[in-house]
């Protein structure tokens, strides 16, 4: 039986003053600049609380850049859903935050490139390291939940220390440390940010101590390398399962990457309503539960733990979305993200742009 | 935390109800699914009610012993104290008294 969807993620725009090479935005910028109004929000936000999802996560790009970002978590907050805020915190002033918590988010996600100014400007494409150790003091000395964010890769993975240090220093009582998943941007430079093997077992380690010595006043979230294990990961706790994603235009997808599986039809809340979509729409109806499966997965223990690994990833890699994902180490296709993990390359990544 | 303290919620923790009667914990990232003993215990964390008379409420509303309550009850909530969930009221910033060391220019 179809269960409820838990989380909606909404990325109210694409758009973003920084641009880090690591993000999982699609490349195809410029086809999302037709973005859902704030009523057209409003709307999606109602629907999601009716479908009796709990929790509305605000993203992008850079969700901020939206003026109507206040009126749309009043909007969720009213209808019973906990916000969250994605954001990488250039524009939180006093006054945008005071707003927004006064409307009623409940969680703000800030994001660090690495832990120092230098090394951060250079990944960000512009200088706002000083403006994001801003914002988070401000959030911290608020009435509002905090999570400092830094995706991990090459170029900052050996800071890793260096990042939970800064937590320390400011106070942070959560800290997720995200390995770069490539998807988007990402995969664009996913040979520049592949971290090497080196560098993911000596951050393992010095995660694995941090949290020992820090249980009970900081929370570490670590987010593991998707190339390096032995199993993929349970994306999205299987298709269509739990999650939904709206884009700036209003496609509803069951993944925030899968708008690169190009061989599927995404519908849209502008033409049809959102538990529809959730409910019998053919693109989340086409990877949801078990009966798609391939070997090995259908005949794999594992099938309803990771549930075939990312759809996205399969397609990415491979060009089809429907064999297992080849992250996983049973995978036919293993071989391709082996090669990618041993060969890092030494370019330079391409700055995201529009 | 003891039988005098009163407990609150940390920041960006509350309650959800649902129609049906059952309820989850909301917090960063999270739900957690409530039993109705941990519901009913919840529904009292307001800097008000005190750990004894949240006891209390679960000894009068479930076929359960004062002692069997009490630990329930503590184990409840030092489990949601070490993640952050509640703490007690007297503590105005956790973001200040949990951290280790707070720089001063932070």
């Amino acid at each position: 039986m179809l269960g409820r969807p838990l989380s909606i993620l909404c990325e109210l725009t694409y758009r973003c003053n920084l641009q880090c090479p690591y993000c999982y935005n699609p490349i195809a910028l410029r086809e999302y600049r037709d973005e859902l109004s704030t009523q057209q929000w409003n709307a999606v936000l109602r629907d999601a609380a009716a479908l009796r999802i709990v929790q509305a996560h605000f993203s992008g790009g850079e969700p901020t850049l939206r003026p109507d970002l206040p009126d749309l978590v009043e909007t969720a907050a009213g209808a019973g859903l906990y916000t969250n805020l994605i954001t990488q915190g250039t524009f939180l002033d006093d006054a945008a935050l005071d707003e927004l918590i006064g409307r009623g988010l409940d969680h703000i996600q800030i994001s660090i490139q690495a832990p120092s100014a230098e090394a951060a400007d250079r990944i960000a494409g512009t200088v706002v390291h000083e403006k994001k150790l801003q914002a988070l003091r401000r959030v911290r000395d608020r009435d509002v939940a905090l999570t400092l964010n830094c995706v991990l890769h090459r170029r900052n993975h050996d800071a890793i220390g260096e990042v939970i240090a800064l937590a320390e220093r400011f106070g942070i009582t959560r800290l997720e440390l995200a390995n770069v998943q490539f998807y988007g941007w990402a995969y664009r430079n996913r040979t520049a940010l592949m971290p090497t093997l080196e560098q993911v077992r000596r951050g393992e380690a010095i995660v694995e101590a941090a949290r020992e010595r820090l249980r009970g006043s900081m929370e570490i979230v670590y987010v593991l390398p998707d190339y390096f294990g032995e199993f993929p990961k349970p994306c999205m706790n299987g298709w269509g399962s739990q999650f939904l994603t709206v884009t700036p235009t209003g496609d509803v997808l069951p993944c925030p990457a899968a708008a690169a599986i190009r061989d599927l039809h995404f519908e849209n809340v502008r033409s049809r309503p959102l538990a529809d979509i959730w409910q019998n729409s053919d693109a989340f109806e086409r990877f949801r539960g078990t009966a798609w499966m391939p070997d090995p997965c259908r005949s794999c223990e594992r099938r309803e733990l990771d549930w075939g690994g990312c759809r996205c990833q399969a397609f990415l890699l491979t060009g089809d979305a429907a064999v297992t994902d080849p992250a996983c180490s049973l995978s036919p296709h293993h071989s391709i993200v082996t090669a990618l993990r041993e060969e890092p390359s030494l370019l330079e990544a391409i700055p995201r742009r529009a | 935390m003891n039988e005098q303290t009163s407990p609150r919620f940390g920041k960006g923790v509350k309650l959800r109800r649902e129609p049906d009667g059952s309820a989850m914990l909301l917090v960063p990232e999270g739900a957690l699914v409530l039993n109705p003993v941990a519901t009913a215990a919840l529904e009292l964390v307001d800097g008000a009610h005190s750990l004894g008379e949240i006891v209390e409420t679960v000894v009068d509303r479930f076929d359960v012993t004062p002692e069997r309550a009490r630990e329930d009850v503590a184990a409840l909530f030092e489990r949601l104290m070490e993640r952050g969930f509640v703490r007690p009221s007297d503590v105005a910033c956790p973001e200040r008294s949990r951290g280790a060391q707070v720089d001063k220019e932070c």
